[in-house]
């Protein structure tokens, strides 16, 4: 992943030696059948503590966005206070500085959406060239790419920054835009799935029938490879919806601010004004809640990526 | 193969971007690194000039107390935090998949929501947790008699590692689970003929099994800490103990931005780039030899 | 699986980067606007951004966009210039970006100025305002001949003493020589009570005691820098406070006007703060201590100056501004104009006033928290006209104050005495200066 930062080189590659995948979702075998009742118990007892803490940050957002600054500060932070003011907290974020909240939640998905379609357009093809072509250069190019996913999205993001201020472009969307359409990451993954994926045998039979080199490509193999590409896109959206360092660097106007940024400017501002905490508050819940359906509605597709390396379509 | 064009057609809007964003930058970042500037009049208002300044950023990048401690703190957070994280993972990963519990779909759930949550809100929202006077957590145990200040110069390096482990343990402990499926089923048929405990099951076949992706896992976690860089400068307006200099990333942030010292801010950019991308590659060597060793 | 790291790929990959690596490129040139041609002001209706982290700042800029309709200032809070603030506004700028202007402290102008990311306002015909304005204060926003922003606060240093404690209980008064301090101090400390606490790790101390004693660290001369730390003025200050640290005179665990200061303050315990004096607002929140606090100018030597500087702020014009000449047009009125300088007490609490002559309305009462005294204008007056005015800031000053802050913390702790430190920080800052492309020199 070029530049943008929590990329899967960032935690825990993706990558991994997965001799054999997850086939299909079912549970080891169907060993362990019967156990006995106690044990069942003090495991689910323990997931259930360890569930606390991975929900406490999200419960306490929950319920601190319903609170008035009053409250927030006068009453106990785990559970609701003495005023139930969530619409008017609500309003508030969606009307503060003329409107802004909305404005960044649309570059957020600007910048992720049409980045992690185009990245995983345009990594997919190359991967696909690389997987299924011979030609000289080829060693070339990949030794280049993988010393791109081993470098990370963050050390370059200041160089970047002297480039793009040399061409005048800081400060725009673009300056967030185009380094958000690489993914070196994501063309390691298509071109091992499409080696695997695509048969040369249905290549050949498309040459035979007369069909273009390119369209081979989007006619034949993109089908195939739809497994891959769902993987590239989650990863590759969730990679520049967390950025923080690239649009810091880059962007100057709040106008142009994910909201990730944005909302990292209104709560340094909670030193000096306590009403910013019911912003942030608000906003983070707000932002919170559209990933957390994302992420829980499309878990199957993240499992199936992760090992994707190995299966084969 | 016909059509020699047509892989670099395919090939062409992928390597134009990448070179653009990447290869260009980077070799920018290297050739700032070896110049420095020279300004002509007190402030440098009469005209700025550069030139070639051999190694001398880098002998002063790696002869920065402050850069050298900020490696050696995320160096120390790396192999504390990661450590913890890849052993909770692996554990949530194993009771999930030992069939004792209930619910297992809610739970895996529950702990992988985190990883869709920005590093940045995540900050938020757990910094809200730690300011004495607005978090509960804090208030609960006073009740108790624990006084701690999670932002307190020795504690805020940990209270950061809390928000990395929170945000990325479930996503780990997916990847395990992967693995964990991919065991052949007839190993656990010989384990439990052999009349094998659960624990013994975990121990002989579950860990050496996914040990390889453990390490990479481990390897690669680390080097991820040496670009810490939103979680500490979001709590730094609120803890002392986090300077300008407190990793790697935001030292060369700090030196392009508010030292006016370009040409260090670029060596340690590429120390950085260098480090992580050696610290890769020894990494996927280990790994590699690994498996053929097997 | 990922495809193993094959040697031959790699060593390509990266012997082309390296190779190509070597046609090193210049880096980006700060902003020539100071070489290029004014910017004249316009005729029509102006809009400004401010970005400052005073508070309420929009109020003031209210009162100036009430009192005319060409030109209307917009104010924007950010955070403190080094929690952050700082960064923003020259990532901003060098960006492209960034407000028409912006808060500075007036020891930063330098560091900004050097980063092309301030407008020269003698260009602008700032110099014929200077007689408006405060000595003191324009000196601070001063490097050679050219002013880089408009003062906008200063903190002249004085001492805010717990009277009655000191006076009542112990009998004491509160020293007018340092070598009164250090009697004084032993007496407290034998009483079981502290006369102030410092923050060792907090540089900005012992550049004010420097400053008051004489001392020029940082002199412009020609097109470079003569950087002299260990003159008699500041070897006097080094081997004093070395006394103090060595007897253990003072309080070293915490900084005035933070959270263990002030219980300590309320209970008794410390005695006095020597700090700007912004210091009055702060010292007015110690519980209970309303009308048992005073004023008294700061300790002195035999000679030198009256005081020391302590913080203060200067609105800089950027260097992106469009509209330099309207910037300045407010500036100047913000700062010197009556109203201004009363709106800027009122809603943003500022420190010492910028403006010749004028230290604002609700500074001429006496005040009852401090015994009544009418400490402005009998203290803090003939503190502010005796300040050091050949003093300049250098354009590192945020790494300059850390090295003395991280020099104090050895001192106290004994591993190094302040006399050693200030030779090694002028060492280590001339290297520095060197670094970032100054001509600098250490003083002979």
């Amino acid at each position: 992943m070029s530049t943008t930062d929590n990329a899967p080189t960032h935690r825990a590659k993706p990558l991994g030696n997965a001799a054999k995948a997850a086939r299909g979702d079912g549970r080891a075998g169907t060993r362990d059948a019967g156990r006995k009742p106690t044990t069942t118990i003090i495991v689910t007892a323990i997931l259930a503590i360890v569930a606390v803490y991975f929900l406490v940050p999200v419960y306490w957002v929950v319920v601190n966005a319903t609170k008035s600054t009053e409250d927030l500060f006068g009453t106990s932070g785990f559970w609701f206070g003495e005023t139930f003011q969530l619409w008017e907290n609500i309003k508030a974020v969606f009307s503060a500085n003329g409107g802004i909240f909305p404005r960044w939640a649309l570059n957020s998905l600007l910048y992720s959406g049409v980045g992690s379609v185009l990245a995983t357009y345009f990594a997919v093809a190359a991967g696909y060239a690389l997987a299924k072509y011979r030609f000289r250069g080829r060693g070339l190019v990949y030794g280049l790419v993988l010393g791109g996913v081993l470098v990370p999205g963050t050390a370059v993001a200041l160089p970047l920054f002297f480039l793009f201020s040399s061409i005048g472009i800081t400060n725009t969307y673009w300056a967030v835009l185009i380094p958000s359409l690489v993914s070196p990451f994501g063309l390691f993954l298509a071109s091992i799935y499409a080696g695997a994926a695509v048969p040369d045998d249905m290549l050949e039979a498309g040459r035979l029938d007369g069909v273009g080199e390119i369209g081979l490509f989007h006619r034949l193999s993109l089908p195939q490879l739809v497994p891959a590409i769902v993987t590239i896109l989650l990863f590759q959206f969730v990679a520049i919806w967390n950025n923080y360092m690239l649009p810091l660097v880059m962007l100057a106007d709040e106008e142009l601010y994910p909201i990730t940024l944005g909302l990292d400017n209104w709560r340094a501002q909670t030193d000096r004004l306590p009403e910013f905490y019911q912003l942030t508050t608000g906003g983070a819940l707000l932002s919170v809640i559209p990933l957390a359906i994302l992420i829980l509605v499309l878990q199957r597709f993240w499992r199936g990526g992760l090992t994707e390396g190995s299966v084969k379509g | 193969m016909k059509g020699k064009s047509a892989p670099w057609l395919l090939l062409a809007p992928f390597l134009v971007l990448f070179i653009g964003t990447m290869i260009v930058p980077i070799i920018m970042a290297i050739g700032y690194s070896f110049t420095r500037v020279e300004r002509l009049g007190l402030l440098g208002e009469a005209g700025v000039n550069s030139a070639f300044a051999g190694l001398d950023n880098y002998v002063a990048a790696l002869t920065n107390v402050n850069f050298l401690q900020s490696i050696g703190r995320m160096i120390l957070f790396g192999v504390v935090q990661v450590t913890v994280m890849i052993v909770a993972a692996t554990i949530l990963a194993l009771l999930l998949e030992s069939a004792s519990a209930k619910w297992p779909g809610f739970f895996r759930a529950t702990y992988f929501l985190p990883y869709g949550i920005p590093g940045v809100i995540a900050t938020i929202l757990w910094s809200f947790l730690y300011i004495p006077g607005l978090s509960p957590i804090v208030d609960v145990l006073e009740v108790v008699g624990i006084d701690i200040d999670f932002l307190g110069p020795n504690m805020v390096l940990w209270s950061i590692a809390n928000i990395v482990t929170w945000t990325y343990t479930g996503y780990n402990m997916l990847i395990i689970i992967a693995q964990l499926k991919s065991i052949p089923g007839e190993l656990y048929e010989a384990a439990k003929i052999d009349g094998a405990s659960s624990f013994r099951v975990a121990t002989s076949i579950q860990l050496p099994l996914i040990r390889p992706a453990l390490m990479l896992t481990i390897i690669f976690s680390i080097i991820g800490t040496l670009q810490l860089f939103a979680e500490p400068r979001l709590l730094q307006t609120m803890s002392a103990g986090i300077t300008s200099e407190y990793t790697p990333n935001m030292s060369a942030y700090a030196f392009a931005f508010q030292y006016n010292d370009i040409g260090m801010a670029a060596a340690q950019s590429v120390i950085i780039a260098v480090a992580a991308f050696l610290l890769s590659a020894v990494a996927l060597g280990i790994s590699n030899w690994m498996e053929k060793r097997r | 699986m990922i495809p193993r790291l094959s040697r031959r790929s790699a060593l390509i990959g990266g012997g082309a980067a390296l190779t190509a690596g070597l046609a090193a490129c210049a880096p980006p040139n700060p902003g020539e606007v100071n070489a290029e041609p004014t910017i004249p002001a316009v005729d029509g209706k102006v809009r400004l951004s401010y970005w400052a982290w005073l508070k309420d700042l929009q109020k003031v800029c209210d009162v100036f966009n009430e009192s005319q309709d060409r030109i209307q200032v917009d104010a924007t809070w950010i955070p403190g210039g080094n929690s952050g603030g700082y960064a923003k506004i020259l990532s901003a700028v060098a960006a492209g970006g960034g407000p028409d202007i912006a808060q500075v402290e007036l020891r930063q102008i330098p560091e900004f100025a050097l980063a092309g990311a301030l407008v020269n306002l003698s260009r602008y015909g700032f110099d014929e305002e200077e007689p408006a304005f405060d000595p003191g204060a324009i000196s601070q926003a001063k490097v050679g001949e050219n002013i880089w922003g408009v003062p906008q606060d200063t903190g002249p240093m004085a001492s805010f003493y717990n009277r009655e404690v000191l006076e009542d209980e112990l009998g004491l008064s509160f020293p007018a020589t340092w070598d009164e301090f250090r009697e004084t101090a032993g007496i407290v400390s034998e009483a079981g009570k502290q006369l102030i606490s410092l923050d060792p790790s907090d540089g900005s101390h012992p550049i004010g005691w420097v400053m008051q004693s004489g001392a020029v660290w940082f002199r412009p001369e020609g097109d470079g820098w003569i950087v002299d730390m260990t003159d008699d003025a500041s070897m006097r200050v080094a081997d004093f406070w070395d006394g103090i640290f060595a007897d253990g005179l003072v309080g070293t665990g915490y900084g005035s006007y933070t959270t263990p200061w002030y219980a300590a303050a309320a209970d008794g315990n410390v005695l006095a703060s020597i700090s700007g004096s912004w210091s009055d607002a702060l010292n007015e929140t110690v519980p209970g201590g309303s009308g048992k606090w005073a004023v008294a100018p700061m300790p002195t030597w035999p000679d030198g100056y009256a005081s020391g500087g302590h913080g203060g702020s200067a609105a800089a014009i950027l260097a992106n501004s469009a509209h330099p000449a309207e910037a300045l047009e407010f500036l100047t009125w913000m700062c010197t104009d009556p109203a201004g300088i009363d709106a800027m007490i009122e809603h943003s609490g500022i420190g010492w006033s910028p403006a010749a002559d004028y230290i604002g309305e609700i500074r001429q009462q006496p005040s009852e928290f401090f015994s009544g005294q009418n400490y402005n204008e009998e203290v803090i007056v003939p503190m502010a006209e005796g300040q050091n005015l050949d003093w300049t800031w250098a354009p590192l000053m945020q790494r300059a104050q850390a090295i003395i802050g991280d020099g104090m913390t050895a001192a106290v702790t004994g591993d190094v005495p302040l006399a050693d430190m200030f030779a090694s920080a002028q060492e280590e800052i001339v290297e520095i200066m060197r670094t970032i492309g100054l001509n600098a020199e250490e003083a002979r």
